[in-house]
C-alpha cells in the first residue's frame, strides 16, 4: 500500500519557498467534550489536555460527546483517550495549567493551588494571606511557575512547584482588572526573570512589569484583545480590538508585521478570535470557531477549516490543533524534508532518495544518480536521516532510512552513530505516538526535553512496563521507573490486603520490591521515597523494612521522624556527620516532645548521641538559655551550669545581679567535690567585686572599678593616688610580692611619679631586682630616670644597662679594663662619644 | 633568637626555578577559585536588580581572595556593609546578606529586619548562607518572627587557594568548634570540600591519617562518596587520580605541641606579632603607598640608586592602617622570605637590596640605544621589586623590636627547655615570673599547656597557684577558658595526678619523651638556618611533630636519621636533578609502634573507584608502575587548622625529593594565639572591626 506522499499535506507560502504542513495525528471523533462550552488547558510536548466545564455557559446534553460534571476536571491524551478525572471540592477555580513534568496546577479564587499528578494525587499550597484576603481573579501558569492577579490588582509570582513563598511584583497602578495580559517565562527573557505584559482597560498602551519596576510602553493602538509572546520570547503578537494582528519585538522597539484579519471575514473570521498562538517563531495562528488562519511574516495567509471550535496548544516547533474530529499538528516544514521531497528538488538528498527508489525498482538510473552526487554523498545521507526524524508515518521514516543506508554503503568511512540513534529514537517515538499512549511528541521536542523526561511522562501515566522497556532499550538508568512502580505497587496492594494479613504481606511485598530492584539494577535505588509512600498509605511495618535498605541518612531521617522513630532518627542523623541534619531532628523533637522526655532521650543516648547533645548546647547557648539551664540541671552537670552562670555574669551590667550570678556559679562549683579550687576562685571574685563597689563609693563614683581584674584594680588605685587601697587589695588577695612590684613599677612609670618610684624602690629590697626598672623606664622613653637605677643592679650588667640608657660616659666609667673599653668604643654611635670614652680610658691609666 | 645562624653563600633562585621545571602534572588550583567565583556570581544574580550587600566579616576575608569589588559591582552590588549589630540603612529594595549560619549573625539580621518593619521601610531580603542552607537558621528566623520576610539560599564556598600549594577553607573557629563546643560542622564541610576536590582531580588512591576527628572525616568521605547517586557522580569520582598519590589527614588534636610554640619563620612571626587574617596583614598606609619613583628619562640619568629608606618603626605604629595581601603569586621576594628562619631574613633583605642596586646601576653601563631599551624594559619589574623590598624591610623593622623584648626571649628559652625536658619545674617557675611581668594571657596559657603536654601534667600543688595567678592577673571571667583547656576532649592543661572523675583524660596524654626520641623532635645541634638540613630549622631546633608524622608517610628517611634528604639535596646542588627520588607511599610502614603510642585513631585506607573491576585494578597497577617516573602530589589536610611554620616545614619537605609535590590543605591558618583567643572569644565578646565599608 502506497501512503499519501508527504507533500500532500504541505501548503506553500512566500512564493513557494516556505512550506507549512498540517499533519493529522489522530482522529478523535466524539471522544472529548466540545471546546466551546469548556475551559481547556493543554500541556506542551504532546502532553495531555485538561477540560473543565465553563459554568457561565449553557451546555447541550447528548450528542454522543462525554459530559463533564460540574466539579471535575477531565484529562485526555491528544488522541482523546481519557487519562484521569479530578474531582474538585474547593472554591471557584480561577485557572489551571500544566507544569513541565505534566502535573496539573489548579488555582482557586481563595489563593490556594493544588498540584495534581496524573494519578490523581495532589499537594496543596497557598499564595499567602494577602491573596486569600483579597481573592485571586486571574493567573497565568507556565511550566516553571505562575503569576497570579489578586483582587487588589497586585501581581504575585510563584517560582517552581514546591510551595515557595510568593514574590510580589512591582505595583501595576491598575484601578480595574486588565483587558488582557500575558507573561514571558523567566527562561525566555534577557533578565532571566519573569516579565508580565498587561493591556489595561483604561489606556491604549501596554505595561511591562517585573519584580522591580513597571514600565509603560506608550503605545496608542490598544486595548488589545490578545497578547501572545513567541516561543523564543523575542516577538509579541498583539490583536487589536479593530481586528489587526500586529507583531512587534518584545522590547517594543521594532515593528515586525501587521495584518488586517477582517479581510478574511468571508472565510469565517468573524468577531474576536478564539486564540492567537505562535506557530514556530515566525508565523502566528489565529483561530475562530471554524477557521484557523496562519499568518506568515510577510503577511502571507494560509487558512485551515475545521468542523467546529478548536483548541490550540503552542509547541516549540509548531502548534497542535484539537478540533472536534481530529488532532492536527501544524508546523513549518523542516528544511531537510523540503530538500528531499519538494517536487523538482535538486538537493543531494533528493537525488539520493531518487537513487534508492530506482535501485529498489532495479533501474540502472540508480548508479547514475549516486555517481552524480558522489562528492556530497555524506551530506545527502545525513539529510535523509534527519528527514526521517521529521516524518510522522513509519512508512516514510523507513523509506528515508533505507535511502540513507543505501547511500551509506557507497561511503568508505561513515560514522554509523547518527543512523543507529535515529533508528532507535524513531522506534521509541512511534511507540509513544501510538494512539493508546497518545503522546504525539516530535523528534525536535524529544531532543529538547530529553529521553529521561519522556520516560518520566510514561511512568506518571503508570505505563511502567513500556517505560522500563524503553529505558532498557536506550540504556538509561531505570531507577525512577522502578521507584514509581514500587510506589504504585504499594498503593495498590493496600486495597487488596486486609488488615489482618498485613504483616505477612509486608514481608512479601518488601521481598518482591527488593528482588525486582536487584534484578534490574544491582540494588542502587533510593528506598526512602518508597518507604515514605508505604508510610503514607498506612503501612509503617513495610516502611521500616524498606527504610533499612536506604543508605543516605538525609533521606532516611525525615521519614523516621514522621514515623515517630525519634531515637533512631537522631542516631542516624548523628552517624551521618551532617550537623544540620542533627539540628533538624533536635529542633523537631524539641517542639514535639515534653521537655523531660526530650532531655531523657538525649541523655540516655550516652556516647552515641553525645554529638547531638553538644549541638543542642551550642544552639541553646545562643538562643535558648533557659532550656540549657534546665538541661544541665536535669543531668546534674554542675560545672557546665556554673560556667553558664559565669558567662551570663560577664554580660550583666547591673552589679547586684552580676554578683548574684557569680554566687550561683560558686554554689554549683562547691557542690562538686573536685571543684573546690574553682569554688574558691569564685569566692575571691565575689570578694573582689564587693571591694570594688566599696572603692567606687569611696571615689564618689568618679573612678570605675567594677569588673576589673585584681591587677587592674591595683593599677587603677595606684594611678589615682590610692596607694593605701592598693596595699590593702594586695593583702586581701594575697598578691605575691613580685607581681605587686611589677604592677607598681608599671603604674608609677605611667603616672610619671618618678619620686614615688624612687621611694618605692628604696622601701625595701626589690624582689624582682632593679633591672626591670631600667628596662621598663627605657622602654617608656625615660632614659634619664632609668639611669638612676643602674647603680643598684648587678655590677656585671651595669655597662650594658648604661648603654641602654644612652649614658656612655657612665658606661665607660663602669668599665674596669681596657679591652672592655675598646669594645665599648666600637659600639659607640658617634665621634663625640668615642672621644668621651677615650678620655675615660686615659683617666683609667 | 636563642641561637644564631651562620650564612653560607647560596644562589637563592635555585629553589624557585626547580619548582618551575617540575610543573608537569601539577594540580591546577585555579579551577577551585573559578568554582568559587562562579558560585558567588550565580548566587548574586539570583536576586534581580541593584542590591545592598551585607557581609559577615568572617566571610568577607575569604571572599576577598576569590573576587574583587569591581566584579561584585558588575553584578548589581550597590553598597556593602559589615554585618554588625545596630540599624541598617539601605537605599536599595534588595538587601542581600552573605553570612555563615552562626546563630549570633542570624539574630543580628533578624533585628535589622524587625527594625525595618517597625519603621515601615520595605525591602526584599535574601540570605545567602555559606556554605549551605540550614534548618537551624530557618528555625532561628522563625523564632525571631521574620522567616516569612526572607528568601534563604546558599553560596557554597569551599577550598580557597591561598598560594599555589596551599588551600584553605578559611573556617576561622574550626578548632574551637570541634574540640570545645563539640560542633563537628567543620568536619562535615571538610568532607564536602574534599569531595569537590576529588570531583575535579580524581579519587585519592590512599587516605592515611591520625586522630579521632581525622578518622571521622575519613569515614564521612568514604560514606558520602558511596551515597552520591549515580547521576551526580562525575567520571572523576569513579577513577583514582593519576596526579595525586595520597591524602594525609591529621587533626589538630594529634599535635598540640606545635601551635603552642612561638613561630620563628618570617611569615610565622608576622602572624605572631601583627596577625595575618585571610592572607592580609594590616600595615601603616605610608608603607604601602608607592613613593613615586622618578619616571622615565629622569630615572635613566639619575646616578644615585633609588632610596630604600623606610620610615622608622616607631612612627609606623601610629599611622592609619591599610590592608596588604601577603602572597607569593606576585611578590617574588616574599616567596623567598616567607619560610626562612627569621634570623636569616635580615641578611636576605640586605642581599636583595644590593642586587637591586646593581640592577639599577645597570643603566650606567648602557651605552647603546639597544642596551638602553633593554634596561627600560626591565624597569617595571625592578620597581615592583623595590616596592616589595620596601614593604618587607618595613615589616621586619616592625617585628624586630618585639623579638628583642625580655618576655619574648624568656618565653623562647622556656619553650626550648621544656621541649628538651630540661629542669621542667624551673621552667614552670619562670612562667610564673612571666605572669608577674604582665605577659599576654595567650602566651602564658600556651606555655602552661606546653608544660603540661610535655610533662604529662603539672603537679596539682604547683598548678593551682598558677591558675590563681592567671585569674587574678587577667580576670576571673577567664575561668571557663581554663576549664575548657583542662577538660575532655582537649585536656591540654592537666593536673598530675588526675582527679578520679577525669581519669578518661589519661588516655589523651602523649608519651612526649619517647616521641621526642622516636621522631627526633628536638634537634640538639641545629645547623645552618639559612640552608637547613632538617625541618627543625623552623622552630630553631624543634621539628614540628605534625610534619614529622607527614614525613613518616612521605619521607621516611628524614625521620630516621639526620639529613638524609637534606644532605642529598645539598650534595646535588650543583647538578640539576641530583635529588633523591621520592619513595612510593606505603602508609605508616615502619612507624606503626610510634603511631600506636600517640592517642587517636590511626588509619590507612585504599580508595578504589566504586566500579572496582579488573580493569580499574589493572589501571592502578599500571599507574603505580608509572608513578616511579612521573611526579605526583601528596595532599596533606589539617583538620582544625595549621600554622605558617608547619606550612614552611612541609614546603621544605616537598623540595627534598624529586617526584613528590606537597599540597597543603587546611580548615584555616591558626596560631597558638588565635586558638587561645578563640577559646576566650566568649568572654571578650568578639570585637569585630568597625569600619562600615568592607575592603575586599
Amino acid at each position: 500500500m502506497e501512503l499519501e506522499h508527504p507533500t500532500t499535506s504541505w501548503q506553500a507560502m512566500q512564493d513557494g519557498n516556505v512550506f507549512y504542513k498540517r499533519q493529522q495525528l489522530y482522529t478523535i471523533h466524539e471522544k472529548m467534550p466540545r471546546f466551546e462550552d469548556h475551559i481547556v488547558a493543554g500541556a506542551r510536548f504532546g502532553g495531555p489536555i485538561a477540560i473543565m466545564r465553563d459554568s457561565t455557559k449553557m451546555i447541550a446534553l447528548g450528542g454522543g460527546v462525554p459530559a463533564v460534571a460540574k466539579d471535575e476536571i477531565r484529562v485526555y491524551s491528544s488522541s482523546g483517550e481519557g487519562i484521569v478525572l479530578f474531582t474538585l471540592n474547593q472554591g471557584r477555580i480561577v485557572k489551571f495549567g500544566w507544569t513541565l513534568d505534566e502535573r496539573l496546577v489548579v488555582l482557586n479564587e481563595e489563593g490556594t493551588y493544588r498540584v495534581y499528578d496524573l494519578q490523581g494525587d495532589y499537594v496543596q499550597y497557598s499564595l499567602g494571606p494577602d491573596a486569600s484576603e483579597t481573592g485571586v481573579i486571574d493567573a497565568r501558569i507556565h511550566e516553571g511557575g505562575m503569576v497570579a492577579l489578586t483582587g487588589a490588582l497586585t501581581l504575585l509570582e510563584i517560582k517552581g512547584w514546591d510551595g515557595s513563598r510568593p514574590l510580589t511584583l512591582a505595583s501595576t497602578g491598575l484601578t480595574e482588572p486588565p483587558h488582557t495580559w500575558s507573561i514571558i517565562p523567566p527562561d525566555l527573557t534577557i533578565s532571566r526573570h519573569t516579565e508580565v505584559l498587561i493591556s489595561p482597560t483604561t489606556s491604549t498602551s501596554i505595561l511591562s512589569i517585573d519584580n522591580l519596576e513597571c514600565i509603560d510602553q506608550r503605545l496608542s493602538r490598544g486595548p488589545f484583545s490578545h497578547l501572545a509572546p513567541s516561543p523564543n520570547g523575542k516577538s509579541l503578537a498583539l490583536m487589536t480590538s479593530s481586528g489587526t494582528l500586529w507583531v512587534v519585538s518584545t522590547d517594543f522597539q521594532r515593528n515586525l508585521a501587521e495584518f488586517d484579519v477582517t479581510s478574511k471575514v468571508d472565510e469565517g473570521a468573524i468577531g474576536t478570535p478564539r486564540q492567537v498562538e505562535w506557530c514556530g517563531n515566525d508565523a502566528v495562528l489565529v483561530t475562530w470557531d471554524r477557521l484557523a488562519l496562519l499568518v506568515g511574516p510577510f503577511g502571507d495567509i494560509l487558512s485551515f477549516i475545521y468542523a467546529g471550535p478548536t483548541f490550540v496548544v503552542n509547541e516549540p516547533d509548531g502548534v497542535r490543533v484539537l478540533g472536534p474530529d481530529v488532532c492536527d499538528f501544524i508546523q513549518k516544514v523542516p528544511l531537510a524534508s523540503v530538500n528531499v521531497f519538494r517536487p523538482g528538488s535538486t538537493a543531494v538528498s533528493a537525488i539520493l532518495y531518487d537513487a534508492w527508489e530506482n535501485f529498489s525498482k532495479r533501474a540502472p538510473k540508480a548508479d547514475e544518480n549516486i555517481r552524480s552526487i558522489r562528492p556530497d554523498l555524506a551530506k545527502a545521507v545525513d539529510e535523509c536521516i534527519e528527514a526521517a526524524g521529521k516524518e510522522w508515518e513509519p512508512y516514510w521514516q523507513r523509506k528515508l532510512l533505507n535511502a540513507a543506508k543505501f547511500g551509506k554503503s557507497f561511503l568508505d568511512l561513515c560514522n554509523p552513530n547518527d543512523f543507529v540513534n535515529m533508528g532507535q529514537t524513531l522506534k521509541v517515538l512511534n511507540a509513544v505516538r501510538y494512539f493508546e499512549i497518545g503522546i504525539p511528541v516530535t523528534h525536535a521536542q524529544y531532543l529538547y526535553t530529553s529521553p529521561s523526561h519522556l520516560i518520566d511522562r510514561l511512568t506518571n501515566r503508570s505505563l511502567h512496563l513500556l517505560a522500563l522497556r524503553i529505558s532498557t532499550y536506550l540504556s538509561l538508568k531505570p531507577d525512577s521507573v522502578l521507584k514509581h512502580w514500587a510506589c504504585a505497587k504499594i498503593a495498590k496492594s493496600k486495597s487488596t490486603s486486609s488488615a489482618g494479613e498485613a504483616d505477612t504481606t509486608d514481608d512479601e511485598l518488601c521481598k518482591v520490591i527488593t528482588a525486582k530492584f536487584r534484578s534490574v539494577n544491582g540494588g542502587v535505588v533510593s528506598y526512602a521515597e518508597i518507604a515514605k509512600r508505604s508510610w503514607e498509605v498506612g503501612r509503617p511495618g513495610l516502611a521500616t523494612k524498606l527504610l533499612d535498605f536506604e543508605t543516605r541518612a538525609a533521606d532516611q531521617v525525615p521519614l523516621l521522624l514522621e514515623m515517630k522513630e525519634d531515637k533512631l532518627a537522631l542516631t542516624k542523623a548523628v552517624n551521618s556527620g551532617d550537623t544540620d541534619l542533627v539540628y533538624h531532628v533536635l529542633l523537631n523533637l524539641y517542639n514535639r516532645l515534653p521537655l523531660g522526655s526530650f532531655f531523657r532521650l538525649i541523655e540516655d543516648g550516652g556516647a552515641a548521641l553525645a554529638p547531638a547533645s553538644k549541638l543542642l548546647q551550642v544552639y541553646a547557648r545562643e538562643q535558648n538559655r533557659e532550656m540549657l539551664r534546665d538541661f544541665y540541671y536535669s543531668d546534674d552537670r554542675r560545672v557546665e551550669s556554673a560556667v553558664l552562670s559565669l558567662e551570663e555574669a560577664t554580660k550583666i551590667p547591673d552589679p547586684t545581679s552580676r554578683i548574684t550570678a557569680i554566687k550561683s556559679a560558686q554554689k554549683f562549683f562547691s557542690e562538686d567535690k573536685e571543684r573546690q579550687f574553682e569554688a574558691k576562685m569564685m569566692d575571691e571574685s565575689i570578694r573582689l567585686l564587693t571591694s570594688q563597689q566599696q572603692l567606687e563609693k569611696e571615689a564618689d563614683g568618679k573612678i570605675d572599678f567594677f569588673g576589673l581584674s585584681v591587677n587592674d584594680t591595683v593599677t587603677t588605685c595606684l594611678l589615682n593616688g590610692m596607694s593605701r587601697k592598693a596595699d590593702k587589695i594586695k593583702a586581701d588577695f594575697k598578691v605575691p610580692d613580685k607581681r605587686f612590684w611589677y604592677l607598681k613599677l608599671y603604674s608609677l612609670t605611667k603616672a610619671r611619679d618618678f619620686e614615688g618610684l624612687d621611694n618605692f624602690a628604696k622601701s625595701k629590697k626589690s624582689p624582682i631586682g632593679y633591672e626591670p626598672f631600667v628596662h621598663h623606664l627605657v622602654e617608656k622613653g625615660h632614659r634619664k630616670e632609668a639611669a638612676g637605677f643602674v647603680a643598684r643592679c648587678d655590677a656585671s650588667k651595669r655597662v650594658d644597662l648604661y648603654v641602654e640608657c644612652g649614658e656612655w660616659r657612665m658606661a665607660a666609667k663602669e668599665c674596669k679594663d681596657r679591652t672592655k673599653l675598646e669594645e665599648l668604643k666600637k659600639r659607640s654611635p658617634n665621634d663625640t662619644i668615642s672621644r668621651e670614652i677615650d678620655s675615660v680610658a686615659s683617666m683609667l691609666k | 633568637m636563642s641561637r644564631t645562624a651562620t650564612q653560607t653563600a647560596e644562589d637563592e633562585s635555585t629553589t624557585v626555578s626547580e619548582v618551575d621545571i617540575e610543573d608537569e602534572g601539577k594540580v591546577d588550583l585555579s579551577l577551585l577559585r573559578e568554582l568559587g567565583k562562579n558560585g558567588l556570581i550565580n548566587a548574586l544574580n539570583s536576586v534581580n536588580g541593584v542590591k545592598t550587600l551585607v557581609l559577615d566579616p568572617t566571610v568577607a576575608g575569604p571572599l576577598g581572595l576569590l573576587t574583587e569589588v569591581s566584579l561584585l559591582k558588575q553584578h548589581g552590588v550597590d553598597k556593602m556593609f559589615w554585618l554588625e549589630a545596630g540599624p541598617l540603612t539601605a537605599t536599595t529594595t534588595n538587601i542581600v546578606y552573605l553570612t555563615r549560619g552562626k546563630i549570633s549573625w542570624i539574630k543580628i539580621i533578624a533585628d535589622q529586619i524587625k527594625r525595618h518593619v517597625k519603621d515601615g521601610t520595605k525591602h526584599l531580603y535574601t540570605i545567602l548562607l555559606v556554605p549551605r542552607t540550614s534548618s537551624l537558621v530557618s528555625r532561628v528566623l522563625e523564632e525571631e518572627g521574620v522567616l516569612g520576610e526572607v528568601t534563604i539560599s546558599a553560596f557554597n564556598m569551599q577550598f580557597i587557594p591561598l598560594e599555589d600549594d596551599l588551600l584553605s577553607l578559611e573556617h576561622e573557629n574550626a578548632f574551637k568548634e570541634i574540640w570545645v563546643d563539640g560542633d563537628e560542622t567543620a568536619v562535615f564541610e571538610s568532607a564536602q570540600a574534599l569531595i569537590t576536590f576529588q570531583k575535579l582531580f580524581g579519587l585519592f588512591p590512599r587516605i592515611i591519617g591520625k586522630g579521632d576527628s581525622a578518622g571521622r572525616l575519613t569515614g564521612l568521605l568514604q560514606r558520602q562518596i558511596k551515597e552520591l547517586d549515580g547521576g551526580s557522580k562525575s567520571d572523576k569520582l569513579l577513577t583514582r587520580s593519576d596526579k595525586i598519590d595520597s591524602l594525609i589527614i591529621l587533626d589538630r588534636r594529634v599535635d598540640m605541641i606545635t601551635p603552642m610554640l612561638t613561630q620563628l619563620t618570617y611569615e610565622g612571626l608576622v602572624e605572631e606579632t601583627l596577625g595575618i587574617k585571610n592572607s592580609y596583614v594590616e600595615l601603616p598606609a605610608s608603607l604601602l603607598t608607592t613613593a613615586k619613583p622618578p619616571q622615565g628619562t629622569s630615572q635613566v640619568d639619575a646616578n644615585a640608586s633609588p632610596s630604600l629608606a623606610t620610615p622608622s618603626a616607631s612612627t609606623l605604629q601610629k599611622e592609619p592602617k591599610k590592608k596588604h595581601q601577603l602572597t607569593a603569586t606576585n611578590d617574588i621576594l616574599f616567596r623567598e622570605l616567607r619560610d626562612l628562619n627569621f634570623s636569616g631574613v635580615g641578611l636576605r633583605l640586605n642581599k636583595t637590596a644590593r642586587r637591586l642596586e646593581e640592577d639599577f646601576k645597570g643603566n650606567l653601563k648602557a651605552k647603546t640605544v639597544a642596551q638602553l631599551r633593554d634596561f627600560v624594559g626591565k624597569l617595571g619589574g625592578l620597581q615592583s621589586q623595590q616596592q616589595s623590598l620596601r614593604i618587607h624591610i618595613g615589616l621586619t623593622e616592625m617585628i624586630t623590636p618585639s623579638t628583642r623584648t625580655e618576655v619574648f626571649n624568656k618565653s623562647l628559652e622556656i619553650q626550648q627547655n621544656l621541649l628538651s625536658n630540661y629542669e621542667t619545674s624551673t621552667q614552670i617557675a619562670a612562667i610564673e615570673d612571666l605572669i608577674a611581668q604582665g605577659a599576654s594571657m595567650q602566651l602564658v596559657l600556651r606555655l602552661l599547656c606546653l608544660a603540661s603536654i610535655v610533662t604529662g601534667g603539672i603537679k596539682t600543688k604547683t598548678l593551682e597557684p598558677l591558675k590563681r595567678e592567671i585569674l587574678q592577673s587577667y580576670g576571673y571571667e577567664y575561668l571557663p577558658v581554663i576549664l575548657a583547656l583542662s577538660s575532655p576532649p582537649l585536656g591540654l592543661l592537666l593536673p598530675n595526678p588526675l582527679p578520679p572523675s577525669a581519669a578518661s583524660l589519661a588516655s589523651t596524654k602523649i608519651p612526649y619523651s619517647n616521641l621526642r626520641k622516636a621522631l627526633r623532635l628536638v634537634n640538639e645541634d641545629p645547623d645552618d638556618f639559612d640552608d637547613p638540613a632538617d625541618i627543625s630549622y623552623v622552630y630553631s631546633g624543634y621539628a614540628p611533630m605534625s610534619v614529622r608524622l607527614v614525613q613518616c608517610v612521605a619521607q621516611k628517611g628524614a625521620v630516621l636519621k639526620v639529613g638524609e634528604g637534606g644532605d642529598a639535596a645539598r650534595k646535588g646542588k650543583g647538578v640539576a636533578g641530583g635529588k633523591a627520588r621520592a619513595h612510593p607511599i606505603v602508609g605508616w610502614k615502619g612507624f606503626e609502634d610510634v603511631l600506636e603510642s600517640i592517642p587517636g585513631e590511626t588509619f590507612d585506607v585504599a580508595q578504589v573507584g566504586p566500579t572496582g573491576t579488573e580493569a580499574s585494578i589493572a589501571q592502578t597497577v599500571a599507574s603505580s608502575l608509572l608513578s616511579s617516573e612521573k611526579s605526583s602530589t601528596t595532599v596533606v589536610f589539617f583538620l582544625g587548622g595549621c600554622t605558617y611554620t608547619e606550612i614552611a616545614a612541609l614546603r621544605w619537605v616537598g623540595r627534598q625529593n624529586k617526584g613528590r609535590r606537597i599540597l597543603i590543605a587546611t580548615t584555616g591558618i591558626v596560631s597558638g594565639a588565635s586558638i587561645m583567643n578563640s577559646l576566650a572569644g566568649a568572654v571578650s565578646s568578639g570585637a569585630a572591626s568597625k569600619d562600615t565599608t568592607p575592603q575586599l
